[in-house]
């Protein structure tokens, strides 16, 4: 596996939890107080640790293969972290676009911040994934 | 992989690394400046190497691109 498929899996499994914990945290929040959304300081939290995390990962990750943590990425590589970037952008695009039209078909905009990370959270997990299998298929 | 269509180009990387002292793939790639992936990738015929890394390649065999490249129609 090269470094940049481990990176990948690294920061893909990271957003995954964190995620899956900012849901848990959200639904829980929502149940407490009749389903609406909670106040976004609950989440503070949250961005700091996936920060702090996803910043451990690396340094773990370039202690574990220091010359591959320093080298760019390649001419084969490029293309396809860049495709892998394209869509997740795409992704990530039309969640903001439906999360924009549910608040106003709903009236809802309390939920807006938490629909638009939560599409952050989605994307990024899609671009992840996807340098996986592109990465896989190219090599 | 399955249901990959080959590449018309052929090459004879892995046949020189051998001849180059049975040079390692991770060797070949430091010298180059590509991933050791993408070395892998290039002797399986599932990537084209540019014009400047053929060239980079052939040099460092010193032999010329067409003895390491080779066009095949499939």
């Amino acid at each position: 596996m090269s470094f940049r498929e481990l990176s990948a899996w690294v920061m893909g499994v990271l957003l995954c939890v964190t995620g899956a914990d900012y849901l848990k945290t959200y639904l829980a929040a929502a149940q407490a107080d009749g389903g609406a959304p909670p106040p976004l300081e609950l989440f503070m939290p949250y961005a700091g640790v996936v920060v702090v995390a996803s910043i451990i990962a690396q340094i773990v990750l370039a202690a574990l293969a220091p010359k591959d943590a320093d080298r760019p990425p390649d001419e084969r590589e490029r293309p396809l972290l860049w495709r892998a970037g394209h869509w997740a952008g795409l992704v990530q695009g039309g969640l903001c676009v439906a999360a924009v039209l549910y608040v106003g078909h709903s009236g809802n905009s309390a939920i807006l911040f938490h629909l638009v990370v939560g599409g952050l959270i989605v994307s990024q997990i899609v671009e992840y994934a996807l340098q996986i299998v592109f990465l896989r298929a190219g090599a | 992989m399955i249901g990959r269509k080959p590449l018309p180009i052929t090459n004879r990387v892995a046949a020189y690394r051998e001849r180059h002292g049975a040079m390692s793939q991770a060797a070949l790639a430091e010298a180059i400046g590509v991933s050791r992936q993408t070395v892998v990738a290039i002797e399986k015929g599932h990537y084209s190497p540019s014009l400047e890394t053929a060239f980079r390649i052939a040099r460092l065999f010193e032999v010329g691109v067409e003895d390491v490249f080779g066009w095949e129609e499939r």
